[in-house]
């Protein structure tokens, strides 16, 4: 918490904070003092001058600490706010740099929330900081000090007191605490049977589990109830015992009073005052008992937060970057291994392959093979252990990332859009491309007739493009690569949502387009029939490659590639025979 | 995606230390029809119409003894002061006095007095608060049970037409702010009135010139309130839109992060993140600025009351006209005062939120249900088609027929494989045979009757389904499989289970058929799933099976097993299977081609090679690649 508010936290404005709190305090504490001088001192003397006369001086000290309280506020708000802003500026900065491997690491879900959530959950208890929390201790120190000052003895008082309140909070906090932590967990049970209801009604109702699934909810539902019962019966009991605690206070002091004025020792007054000083403390007290239950919540969003601004990137420029051109396209991996951050086993063991322009590169293997761990390298969205990947005869890792990125057009295994129109979609990876340039990308990526039908490059994209369907999606990220002008260009399993034609139409589109010819074009896929024509087809097996070439030698010396080929077109030969 | 949804939904507090509701100045959703839904919502505490009796008692009665105790105690204060000034009339009259006469014995008995109203205040607020826990503990529970019991009685185009995460947050998110408000709002409202109304009272009892100056303060806390909360609710709402645009910027960036950085575009990222943040940071610090203020201000506009309240009670006190003690009280009274007041106007904020939540899942429970009207189709006796669709007329809600008079013979035994593009409506055969939807004109039959003409129930249990989608529920593998049919054994299930390639797996795992499969999948992969489906289906032991071939991309040893398993499974049944594969297509009896939609062409292989039209189409498409590889 602290390593996060430092630096961020101008010291000025939250000593500014700190001040102005304490004149409101200040003024706060103050008033009671004047309601005893009211009555020691002008009623008690019957003079009815001197009561205006403290009146207004009552009134200005309100004054004073209204004032105070906005600026005060002013700052909290200002502060906690602007630090919410420096903390999510600081960490979008940082993820937007992270490499695939922190984002494996961390995981995007998670990275999302702490960038919103968590930094929300810091800017509530900064900005509640800096309003009750340093509240309460100054009111506590304050109040103590006047009301000791009024009179020594009744301060005893407070040895019962303070005591009891502490056994009372720590003993409801000591049997609520872990039915509120019950309670969380027993909330997830509940919304997870109902979503599960929601996900898979069909699969219930195909199997008529209807009553199954209504007596799960009905578990679920009845564990929840029962412990909120329990909990909020001990909250329940909660504000009764503060106020009798209170109450019982003022009792106390009435009765100790009496004494003390009826032996001369104190004067009325200042048993009044000092009856408002007690409620004070005892405030003072719940206030900070409150400390107990948000700091431990915002310490582990900070925890969550600093995970992300400690964790340094292991991809970064080299410091004397060589120029990249694409005079003469090639793509190069030599001897390379590469492992996940902190995993025992190699990812990719000993890849080697090299390809000129105009060369098509498909890569084919089964799931956790290494097939996207392989083409991630080629971009530097991951480090090799060791070896290198060298793209236009450069090493990946002595030019700019920014200037390799520029040579490279990929299409993710997953096809993701943007928010905004169609044509900014396109514009994506090229800022100068025209209209004629990106419908010209539409059709060799067999995505023109739908985009047409729509409101054409005008086509409103949703977030995440979920207004197209997969197979859309999919040709438009192909389209969206193609636009951009690099030297390499790369598809990660992009022809997967597409059917069979399509796929096929697009392959042959590619191959036939006069730009793309001077290009290399890497494939990977699952389908024999996407690979196939491919100049070399590169066998991933488990992260070593079990095959190298062209379709006919792997048909004759790739045991895995043959066995891949017949679980997909086991009947081909003979239907067509 | 529903999942993450719901993930990201804010979590509603759950009271306690917390508290609960929006805060004063916060903008609120507004209910439609008010009064009508809260009275809804009381009709579901009709049972326990004694027991709120019970809470309005007892939180009345233990207000009342909370505002009537300051002016008994302030007696005793009245007391001292008068001992007080005995005193010192014996004092100046010349009398040694070592101690004030103050009558003990009188102040005894106050002091007993108030510590008896003190904790009988205290009992009864306990017993309040408890009676009402139980009370909106049950309510909600079986509002929860209502909807749920409602889900199980909606037609799937419910499902089909409402966002999953929006569903989620009426069944949670709502449903807490009714059990939150219930829980504590109902009482804090009675309890306000109470205080308001009872210590405006205690004031006039002691002075009503003195009530009539603390009077002042109500106009003055309204103006207060009407000046600042629409300005705050204004920067409120500017800051949760900000809040929202950011959280979409952040959630498009990390998730397209591999697009980000092979695009080049971190910078351009960056630069529009920044100036979102700082918008969101102009409105949010004004909102916290504007709400943070109402509590000064309202205090001070207190303790302009209390010096007011103090300088006339002053003065009224040293002409004689009132005791000291009662100004003591009358103070104390001043101070309570506009407590009330700011939280009747907090509770209406958050009652109107709740009102507009228990809108929302009434809505839900408001929908119309699946329909069991029979038709007057007679049954065909001796039919000897296992599934018949005659002149079937079929389109989704209002949207135009995709089916106008389709007709499909299947036989027992026969396998019909449903063919098309991505998007085609595959599911749509699935949703009219299992009677997901019904269809508007037309009849399908299963052995030769109506399927309208029979429950939903007897229908399905001629079915089983293996979809794509592979939903397994969180529990263990063993009751997974169980699923497929309750009154299946030990036994059966084991068998079921070694039939499709799921024992070897599940052995290995520590907890064996006692593993609990979690909701991310993240202990078995995702073909293994795939494979518990297959033998789930294995245990209904269905005489027709409704299968969708799996395109995901699993490794090859276990795509050997779900071919393997699939094909055990579909023998000597009769089968609808959207088909993916080329072999798939070749055994099937039927073939039914989808496009946009509509079943464009129905036949076998052969038939429709012939044709030479869609399905020909696609068919060479796939073909002619395969036919070279073939060759190789």
């Amino acid at each position: 918490m602290w390593q996060i508010m430092k630096r961020r936290m101008s010291p000025l404005a939250v000593t500014g904070a700190t001040i102005f709190m304490i004149i409101q305090v200040i003024a706060n504490l103050s008033l009671p003092r004047y309601t005893a001088d009211i009555v020691n001192k002008g009623i008690a003397n019957g003079d009815i001058g001197l009561i205006q006369h403290y009146g207004l001086i009552m009134l200005g000290i309100s004054l004073i600490g209204i004032l105070a309280a906005a600026g005060n506020v002013f700052l909290a708000s200002r502060i906690s706010q602007g630090l919410g802003r420096d903390l999510r500026n600081d960490i979008f900065t940082k993820v937007v740099n992270y490499s695939n491997d922190e984002f494996d690491e961390v995981g995007t879900s998670s990275l999302i929330t702490r960038t919103t959530n968590d930094v929300l959950q810091i800017q509530n208890v900064v900005m509640m900081m800096l309003r009750m929390m340093i509240m309460a201790p100054i009111t506590l120190v304050g109040a103590s000090f006047l009301a000791y000052q009024r009179d020594h003895q009744l301060t005893t008082i407070f040895l019962y007191v303070i005591p009891i309140m502490f056994i009372v909070i720590g003993g409801l906090m000591f049997f609520a605490v872990p039915l509120f932590k019950r309670m969380q967990k027993l909330t997830d049970a509940l919304n997870l049977v109902f979503r599960e209801g929601l996900t898979g009604v069909r699969v219930i109702r195909a199997f008529r589990r209807d009553k199954f699934e209504l007596n799960r909810f009905d578990t679920a539902n009845t564990n929840y109830t029962n412990n909120a019962l329990r909990v909020y019966s001990i909250v329940a009991g909660l504000i009764p015992l503060m106020t009798l605690i209170m109450s019982g206070t003022n009792v106390g002091i009435t009765w100790m009073g009496a004494n003390l004025i009826a032996n001369q020792t104190t004067q009325t007054g200042n048993m009044i005052a000092f009856m408002t000083y007690a409620m004070q403390i005892l405030f003072s007290f719940m206030m900070l008992s409150m400390v107990f239950v948000f700091v431990p919540r915002a310490q582990a969003a900070a925890v969550r937060i600093n995970e992300v601004l400690n964790l340094e990137t292991k991809i970064t420029d080299p410091a004397k970057p060589v120029s990249l051109t694409d005079e003469h396209i090639s793509l190069k991996f030599d001897h390379v291994n590469y492992r996940y951050r902190s995993a025992e086993k190699l990812a990719l063991t000993d890849i080697n392959l090299s390809m000129q322009a105009g060369q098509t590169l498909a890569i084919i293997g089964g799931t956790g093979s290494g097939k996207s761990t392989l083409i991630n390298l080629i971009p530097r969205l991951y480090d090799v252990e060791s070896g290198a990947v060298e793209v236009n005869g450069m090493d990946v890792r002595q030019v700019s990332t920014a200037a390799l990125r520029d040579q490279i057009s990929l299409v993710p295994q997953k096809a993701l859009l943007f928010k905004g129109n169609l044509r900014d979609n396109m514009k994506y990876g090229n800022e100068n491309a025209s209209d004629d340039d990106i419908w010209k990308a539409l059709e060799i990526a067999q995505a023109a007739d739908f985009i047409k039908a729509d409101q054409g490059l005008d086509t409103v994209v949703e977030q995440g493009g979920n207004n197209f369907s997969g197979g859309q999606k999919q040709r438009l990220a192909i389209a969206r690569a193609l636009v951009k002008d690099a030297s390499i260009y790369v598809f990660d399993d992009s022809f997967s949502a597409l059917d069979f034609k399509t796929d096929a139409k697009l392959r042959q589109n590619l191959k036939e387009d006069p730009k793309m010819k001077e290009k290399i074009i890497v494939i990977v896929g699952q389908r024999v029939s996407t690979v196939a024509s491919a100049d070399d087809i590169l066998v991933l097996d488990n992260g070593k490659m079990a095959g190298y070439g062209s379709h006919e030698q792997l048909m004759q010396d790739s045991p895995v590639y043959q066995d891949i080929v017949a679980s997909q077109i086991r009947k081909a030969g003979t239907e067509n025979g | 995606m529903a999942k993450d949804d719901t993930k990201n939904a804010p979590r509603a507090n759950h009271g306690g230390f917390g508290g609960g509701g929006p805060r004063l100045g916060m903008p609120t959703a507004k209910p439609r029809n008010f009064w009508h839904t809260t009275a809804r919502l009381f009709s579901y505490m009709r049972k326990y119409y004694f027991g709120l009796a019970v809470v309005l008692v007892f939180a009345i009665t233990s207000q009342i003894f909370q505002i009537r105790t300051p002016k008994i105690l302030g007696e005793a204060t009245t007391e001292i002061f008068k001992g007080v000034m005995k005193g010192t009339a014996q004092q100046k009259a010349g009398i040694a006095v070592s101690r004030y006469p103050i009558d003990f014995d009188k102040i005894k008995q106050i002091i007993l007095i108030v510590i008896v109203m003190y904790l009988l205040s205290a009992v009864f607020s306990f017993v309040q608060q408890f009676v009402m826990t139980r009370i909106s503990q049950r309510t909600v529970y079986h509002l929860r049970k209502e909807l749920k019991e409602k889900m199980a009685r909606l037609p799937i185009s419910y499902y089909d037409t409402h966002e999953n995460g929006d569903i989620m947050s009426r069944a949670i998110n709502d449903m807490d702010n009714i059990a939150n408000t219930l829980q504590q709002n109902i009482t804090q409202f009675i309890t306000s009135i109470i205080t308001f109304v009872g210590t405006l009272w205690m004031m006039f009892t002691i002075s009503w010139k003195l009530t009539l100056i603390a009077l002042i303060m109500i106009p003055l806390s309204l103006v207060v309130v009407g000046i600042v909360a629409p300005r705050s609710q204004r920067f409120f709402a500017a800051q949760q839109k900000s809040l929202g645009l950011l959280n979409n910027k952040v959630e498009e960036t990390y998730n397209g992060h591999v697009e980000t950085k092979t695009f080049n575009h971190e910078a351009k990222d960056l630069t529009v993140f920044k100036s979102e943040n700082d918008r969101l940071y102009q409105s949010s610090w004004k909102a916290q600025m504007i709400s943070g203020f109402i509590m000064p201000l309202m205090t001070f506009v207190n303790n302009l009351g209390y010096i007011v309240v103090a300088i006339v009670g002053g003065t009224a006190v040293a002409q004689g006209t009132i005791t000291l003690g009662d100004v003591q009280a009358f103070l104390q009274y001043t101070q309570q005062f506009s407590q009330p007041i700011t939280q009747l106007a907090n509770l209406a904020n958050t009652i109107q939120q709740t009102v507009a939540s228990a809108e929302r899942v009434f809505e839900v429970l408001d929908e119309p249900e699946m329909s069991d009207a029979t038709v007057d189709i007679a049954d065909v006796p001796n039919d000897d088609r296992k599934i018949a669709m005659d002149h079937v007329q079929f389109g989704y809600g209002s949207q135009d027929l995709l089916l106008t008079d389709y007709n499909l013979d299947v036989k027992p035994g026969q396998m019909v494989a449903i063919v098309g593009p991505t998007g085609a409506g595959k599911t749509t055969i699935i949703n009219l045979l299992e009677r997901f939807y019904d269809i508007s004109g037309g009849s399908i039959k299963l052995d030769g009757r109506d399927t309208r003409n029979m429950s939903r129930d007897q229908l399905r249990e001629h079915f089983a389904m293996v979809l794509q989608d592979t939903w397994l529920f969180t529990g263990t593998i063993y009751d997974n499989l169980k699923y497929g049919r309750e009154d299946a054994t030990h036994d059966e299930i084991i068998a079921a289970a070694k039939a499709a390639h799921v024992d070897e797996f599940v052995r290995q795992l520590p907890n064996g058929y006692d593993t609990i499969l979690n909701e991310e999948a993240s202990n078995i992969s995702q073909g293994q799933r795939q494979l518990l489906t297959i033998a789930r289906a294995f245990v209904a032991d269905p005489e027709i099976l409704i299968l969708d071939e799996a395109t995901s991309s699993v490794d090859t040893r276990t795509e050997m097993h779900i071919q393997h398993a699939m094909g055990r499974l579909l023998k000597d049944r009769t089968s609808f299977v959207v088909a993916h594969r080329l072999s798939t297509i070749q055994d099937a009896d039927n073939i039914i081609v989808m496009n946009e939609g509509s079943i464009i062409e129905t036949g076998t292989h052969q038939q429709l090679l012939a044709k030479k039209g869609f399905y020909a189409d696609l068919y060479n498409s796939q073909f002619s690649g395969n036919a070279d590889l073939a060759l190789g």
